[in-house]
């Protein structure tokens, strides 16, 4: 689990029957027209705070707890989520925060370990527990968490190990990356990791992770994981000298406190800076699990696009990345809120529905319930969003869901945009540095009416770029049902 | 936030002149007044500032004002100053002020006196008329903890950070308020006594309260450890050497650099520089002055070790509240080495010695040992009178003489200070009113005539105070000028910024500390003060005012009591803040009815607030915000209803999240489903303070297992058995736990299994211990060992490093475990049940499967202090018995303990040892 939400406080969405069945929405266009959020009902009186969730090629889908038990949702997808039926496959485990799949095994990835497990006398009930890697420690911190990927294409599982009590590296490998080898061996990988909230894949198979608001953190981010990279916190440092770290050379420099993410990047070249910061309380709190559209349109019109929960909000954020000077960077929007619990796992299905588990233990949540697990499907709808936010040299791109009003979209008075950056420091978060206000300088609209040209004059390297656009219009009159998006401008494409 | 807008020039000229802080001066002992040397020390004269050093500096103590307004400060109170400060430093004070407290703003009235020793003598007779200081010694402890207050509770924030010794730090910002030589001014009983309410002495507020009681003689002891007490030339004395650095059990102290070390007072904790994450290394000679045992006593917290001429005789080590070791040696008559190692991770620092010898009975071997051998045959030092200059034999005539000084010199103007007849000497000095200054020359000449009070001053105050002689500024009653003034008077932007003035500076950033890292400067910066009156109702502000407070459990910094009679109008300028007022709210149901939605809403079902803010003191699960029950006592209503409904608008990057966000309720069948309705109800609940019902779900869970036909397994952090310990609870009530960093059996126990609240709510810190009894806790190390002799050392590196792996486990249908693990080929499979036959006992079966090189291999089956072999393979230990089939045991007897091990023989590649353990 991350850091996740420092406050607390648990709200927004209810759970009551009330709001369930609903009266009428009172306005026509809202997100529950685009995306239906459906809970499943639990096992009375057993706590499932959801860490991990993996779809089973039974059809079956397999839920982790941090409480270390492993439930299998038997008709996961019916369109009733009354109908599904909840069994206990597995217990005893140490906080589950990843679940993987391969060749009849359900690879585990708790605290201590990497275990995988299966039923080998068929009674529904895991028998067997193989520990595959234990090359990590562990000092009895609840802070230390293990968080683990699906297998990528080369059958790697990849690990995110959170620091001792979020500030420290106190025990080997706490603050790194790595991957666990289909023979066992835990490679270490890359530094800097200070409280991821989940690890996964991009629609290329590079891999990403969510790191939360802290020391050398001004707010979460979604960070890639590449060999040798540095990812920010650099109390890592002390285990490059272990044997399994060697092959990576020795520590990079220190990042100086008080500086700014760009800058430290162009000093050290093993950092490598967000490819998205969520701006804090703006967009969420605690970022968490995250997956990528692979459903080739089931879930809407963002195929490829990533997803990414948010545990103090209850949100699932989505996120455009497009690689500009070598490095993954892009924009986020929020997508969808109301659900039940503190999100921290989200899973794609088999029907490109999204399955999303919550726990709201230890870190509050908007979602007042204790936990929970809930299923998101896409209603055949298509919502006007923006669609995609890309850089240019000049200013951005924009690329929309439905047609734009060209009236509207060609006026740069209907957007307004806002630049800022967080201090890159040891203490931690940071408020908001360094505004500016970039002029919209020309807006066109493009020639299918599904994209705009922005040309902004004062785009800042390395701030996020908050773009409002509340005077856009659809073709047919609405506005847009998220008017905001925030672009990480790491780094200016070049002309 | 700060709703109202006014922002006279003063404030935006105090905004333009924050200079960086740390400027080094050729006039080094100009008086220092903080809020003159942050915003006022440009090039121009500023009258501004000025006008802050005519109170400060108490000129309109003689100088009466045109402006009755103009505040005025009191200098110290002078009754029974010599029952506080010593005599020895008033002499040398009243003789030249700057030289002796450099940055004081108490003016040399006798620069240029020829008659000047005799008129301080004269001065200090009658001053010494009126009491005489009691004497006491810092204790270590105190001072360690006193270090910790003055740099986490706020002194710091005005006086500058201080080294382990007491002594100001380096590199000290110019604002930094000086302290002077305080042993030297002041006993341990009078500093105490003047922190513990600093207002009695000096009642104008500049020097507010802070810490009081034990914390007040803790922060006195910190600063006056340099009393130099005579150190030990004989006996009672060892040398040190002192290391910082974390450590679970004592350090090698061999390969460790002492950041410190000397010789002190034997055993002496006050060689520490601080309260947590040290060692100390204390060594000396002991003469045994017959031939005979020796009984040590060893009582520390944390760890200790006493080694007498190199050799362990008493150990208490590892991390430990409180608690004794003994140990004995046999001591030819004659000198020995004395060694006594000590570490400290946190909380309390305990060390005691003691010795027992034949015709010595029990006592400290402090007052024993010396840090050298010729310095124990040494005679012991005759106590020293106190310092000469400290005490003095009044002489009636001089003191006469000092009384009527202290009406001429002009001390009268600005200290009080009661006669024989009981009523304040008065002053005779005359000088002219504040309007009728040319404001140069006098005391403002480069060398004031004698006579004239003469304060060393810099050329900046010189030119801003000409400047506000000449041309007074306007003393603006305007809430945000009396703001700005009030708290440039009182430092209060030390540690508080307001309209973007003030706050604390790079190099003091540092000083503001937390105990929730997590909350960000939000939990560690005295917060910004905008908007402020219009958060806090005016009665609190007064109070917080007046006597200070604590009310951030989170925060370190206190704040201070400055005296509500010292800051004139402030709290209602503060009061001028104000916020869109929120409409009255209606309930439509009873009382009782508002509260029970208020508290439903803030218990679990709802929004859990009590996850984050603690409630009515108990504690929150993770960050510790404001004790809820204080909120309606502190918090205008109108605030309360702003920030509920938007907390990110009202403070910035605040982790309070938005339970309504963009205004909306989720609960729209609680009252009129109306926000501010409901966060009225919420309001109304904490209406009853600490009273108020206690919201669902606050409070410690138990949760404990219970094995019903299948065993439980629960694997976390258990007390006993590691950070991969594997808990099983059986049905029959029998229990253990394994530990996989080991892979040994650790703990065995009966009854109930293990409470998992400790690790299934809130966050899951720390170590649990078994639910159940007869907890039988067996050794750490390694189970398996191969030795070349029966007789070789059990190997003490952790069995990992030798190569061990843990493989996992398989579960039988009603899933009891079978743990296995290996070394390299060589593979153990280890599966314990309950029987219930006879006795409770556990059964537990070894399978092994032989390796290439697994000859000489040893099952270690246990440790004791005695294990005696009895009949039927029964072996007893300790009070405990175990049965070990399919091997021949031997017991041999290692480092002071009996082990008890199997020979491992394999047949046909398998090996089977069977121990059942009844306890």
């Amino acid at each position: 689990m991350t850091r996740i939400a420092r406050y607390c406080f648990v709200v927004l969405f209810l759970a009551g029957p009330a709001f369930a069945q609903g009266k009428k929405p009172a306005k026509p266009d809202t997100e529950d027209d685009y995306y239906k959020l459906l809970r499943f009902e639990l096992p009375p009186g057993k706590v499932l705070e959801a860490g991990a969730i993996e779809i089973m090629p039974d059809g079956k889908v397999a839920v982790g707890t941090r409480r270390g038990e492993i439930w299998m949702i038997d008709n996961a997808y019916a369109d009733d989520p009354t109908q599904a039926k909840f069994s206990r496959f597995a217990h005893g485990l140490h906080e589950v925060l990843g679940l993987a799949q391969k060749d009849g095994w359900l690879y585990v990835v708790h605290r201590p370990d990497v275990t995988r497990i299966k039923d080998s006398d068929g009674d529904g009930k895991a028998d067997v527990f193989e520990v595959v890697s234990d090359d990590w420690e562990i000092n009895g911190d609840y802070h230390e968490y293990a968080f683990g990927s699906r297998f990528d294409k080369d059958g790697n599982i990849w690990i995110t190990l959170c620091l001792t009590g979020s500030f420290n590296s106190n025990s080997k490998f706490r603050g790194w990356a790595g991957k666990v080898t289909p023979d066992g061996k835990f490679v270490p990988v890359a530094s800097g990791v200070r409280s991821p909230g989940g690890v996964g894949f991009d629609a290329e198979g590079n891999v990403f992770y969510t790191d939360n608001q802290g020391p050398w953190n001004g707010a979460c981010g979604l960070k890639q994981i590449v060999v040798g990279g540095f990812c920010g916190h650099p109390d890592s440092f002390k285990w490059y000298k272990e044997k399994e770290a060697q092959y990576l050379g020795p520590p990079p420099l220190v990042p100086k406190s008080g500086s700014r993410i760009m800058t430290e990047a162009k000093r050290i070249p093993q950092y490598v800076p967000p490819s998205i910061l969520f701006p804090y309380g703006k967009m969420g709190q605690s970022a968490s699990g995250l997956d990528c559209d692979l459903s080739g349109g089931k879930f809407g019109p963002f195929p490829k696009q990533l997803f990414v929960a948010d545990q103090t909000h209850s949100t699932v954020m989505r996120v455009s990345l497009e690689k500009v000077h070598g490095r993954y960077q892009g924009a986020c929007y929020p997508f969808r809120q109301g659900f039940a619990s503190g999100n921290v796992p989200v899973r794609f299905g088999k029907d490109g529905s999204l399955f999303v588990g919550g726990t709201s233990r230890g870190w509050g949540s908007r979602g007042n319930k204790s936990f929970a697990v809930e299923r998101l499907v896409w209603t055949g709808k298509v919502p006007f969003e923006v669609h995609e936010m890309k850089a240019k040299p000049d200013g951005f791109e924009l690329t929309f869901t439905r047609p734009v009003d060209p009236a509207t979209a060609g006026k740069a008075e209907s957007y307004t945009m806002k630049t800022f950056t967080y201090i890159f420091r040891a203490d931690y978060g940071s408020p908001e540095v360094d505004a500016t206000t970039p002029k919209i300088t020309k807006v066109a609209v493009g020639k299918d009416n599904k994209s705009v040209r922005l040309w902004v004059d004062g785009l800042q390297e390395g701030h996020i770029h908050d773009l409002a656009l509340a005077g856009v219009r659809s073709a047919d009159g609405q506005p847009l049902l998220h008017p905001e998006a925030y672009y990480t401008l790491n780094y200016i494409p070049e002309k | 936030m700060r709703w109202c807008c006014l922002r006279p020039p003063l404030l935006a000229a105090l905004a333009a002149l924050v200079l960086p802080a740390a400027v080094a001066r050729a006039d080094a002992s100009r008086p220092i007044v903080p809020g003159f040397e942050r915003f006022h020390t440009g090039d121009k004269a500023d009258a501004r500032g000025g006008q802050l050093l005519l109170t400060e500096l108490s000129c309109v103590s003689c100088h009466q004002p045109a402006d009755a307004s103009l505040p005025r400060k009191q200098a110290p109170i002078l009754d029974n100053v010599a029952g506080r400060v010593r005599l020895g430093h008033l002499k040398k004070f009243l003789a030249d002020p700057q030289s002796v407290k450099p940055g004081t703003t108490m003016p040399n009235l006798l620069a240029d006196d020829p008659d000047r020793a005799a008129k301080v003598e004269a001065l200090v007779h009658f001053l010494a008329s009126t009491g005489t200081p009691k004497q006491e010694r810092p204790d270590t402890k105190a001072v360690v903890s006193g270090r910790d207050l003055y740099h986490k509770v706020g002194c710091a924030a005005c006086h500058g950070a201080r080294d382990a010794d007491g002594q100001p730090g380096k590199n000290l910002p110019a604002d930094t308020v000086p302290l002077g030589d305080i042993p030297a001014k002041y006993t341990l009983p009078s500093l105490t006594a003047f922190l513990d309410n600093p207002l009695a002495v000096r009642p104008s507020g500049r020097m507010p309260h802070v810490v009081g009681g034990k914390e007040a003689k803790d922060v006195a002891s910190y600063l006056l450890q340099g009393i130099k007490v005579d150190l030990p030339s004989g006996r009672g004395s060892t040398t040190f050497a002192y290391y910082e650095g974390q450590w679970d059990k004592l350090p090698d102290f061999d390969k460790l650099k002492p950041s410190a070390s000397g010789t002190g007072p034997a055993f002496d904790l006050g060689a520490a520089r601080r309260g947590n994450d040290f060692a100390l290394k204390f060594e000396g000679v002991f003469k045994a002055e017959k031939e005979g045992n020796y009984r040590f006593g060893l009582t520390s917290d944390d760890g200790s070790r006493l080694l007498i001429d190199g050799k362990p005789v008493v150990n208490n080590d590892g991390v430990h509240a409180t608690a004794t070791a003994s140990g004995a040696a046999l001591l030819t008559k004659g000198v020995h080495k004395v060694a006594v190692l000590f570490f400290q991770v946190g909380g309390e620092i305990v060390l005691d010695v003691q010795v027992e010898g034949p015709a010595l009975g029990q006592q400290p071997l402090a007052a024993l040992v010396a840090a050298t051998p010729e310095a124990l045959e040494a005679k012991p030092a005759p106590p020293k009178k106190p310092a000469d200059q400290d005490s003095l034999e009044v002489r009636p005539d001089l003191a006469e003489k000092g009384k009527a000084l202290f009406a001429t010199l002009g001390c009268a103007a600005c200290h009080q200070l009661n006669g024989p007849d009981r009523k304040p000497i008065a002053s005779a000095l005359k000088a002219p009113a504040l309007a009728a200054l040319k404001g140069e020359g006098g005391c403002l000449a480069d060398r004031p005539a004698k006579g004239l009070p003469a304060y060393s001053l810099g050329a900046a105050q010189r030119s801003a105070l000409a400047a506000a002689v000449k041309a007074p500024p306007p003393l603006s009653k305007e809430p945000a000028a009396v703001i700005a003034r009030t708290m440039t008077t009182f430092n209060c932007y030390a540690c508080h910024v307001r309209d973007k003035v003030g706050g604390p500076t790079e190099e003091t950033n540092k000083l503001f500390q937390t105990t929730q890292p997590e909350m960000g400067d939000e939990g560690r910066v005295p917060p910004p003060l905008d908007g402020v009156g219009a958060k806090l109702t005016l009665d609190y502000v007064k109070q917080l005012l007046d006597r200070g407070a604590h009310d951030r459990p989170y925060m370190h910094t206190r704040m201070p009591g400055f005296g509500l009679a010292n800051l004139g109008t402030l709290p209602e300028a503060l009061a001028a803040d104000t916020l869109p007022a929120a409409p009255p709210v209606k309930f439509a149901v009873h009382d009782a009815k508002v509260k029970a939605t208020g508290r439903f809403l803030v218990g679990a079902q709802a929004q859990s607030c009590f996850k984050c803010h603690t409630f009515a003191g108990q504690k929150a699960e993770g960050v510790q915000g404001i004790d809820m029950t204080l909120m309606t006592r502190r918090l205008r209503r109108d605030w309360f209803q702003a920030y509920l409904l938007n907390p990110q608008k009202v403070r910035p990057g605040t982790r309070m999240p938005a339970a309504w966000p963009d205004g909306k309720t989720f609960y729209p069948d609680l009252l009129d489903g109306k926000t501010p309705t409901q966060i009225e109800a919420i309001w109304v609940y904490l209406q009853d303070g600490p009273a108020a019902q206690r919201p669902a779900g606050l409070g410690k869970q138990y949760i404990p297992l219970v094995p019903d036909k299948n065993a439980i397994i629960y694997r976390n952090f258990i007390e006993g058995a590691g950070t991969r310990a594997i808990g099983v609870g059986y049905p029959e009530k029998l229990n253990l736990a394994f530990d996989a960093n080991e892979l040994r059996l650790a703990l065995l126990w009966k009854g109930a299994f293990i409470d998992a609240a400790r690790h299934w709510t809130d966050r899951g810190e720390g170590y649990q211990p078994p639910l159940g009894d007869d907890v039988l806790k067996l050794p750490a190390g390694a189970s398996f060992a191969i030795l070349a002799k029966s007789d070789a050392a059990w190997p003490t590196a952790a069995p990992k490093e030798q190569g061990w792996k843990f493989n996992g486990y398989r579960l039988t249908p009603d899933d009891r475990p079978t743990f296995q693990y290996a070394l390299g080929d060589l593979k153990v499979e280890d599966f314990a049940n309950p029987t219930t036959d006879k006795e409770p006992a556990l059964r537990r079966t070894l399978k092994l499967t032989a390796g290439k090189a697994t000859d000489n291999l040893y099952f270690r089956a246990a440790v004791g202090a005695k294990i005696e072999g009895a009949k039927d393979g029964w072996y007893l230990i300790d009070g405990w018995k175990m049965k070990i089939e399919g091997g021949t045991p031997i017991i041999r007897q290692a480092g002071g303990k009996s082990e008890l091990l199997v020979p491992v023989t394999f047949k046909d590649g398998k090996a089977e040892i069977v121990q059942e353990f009844v306890w």
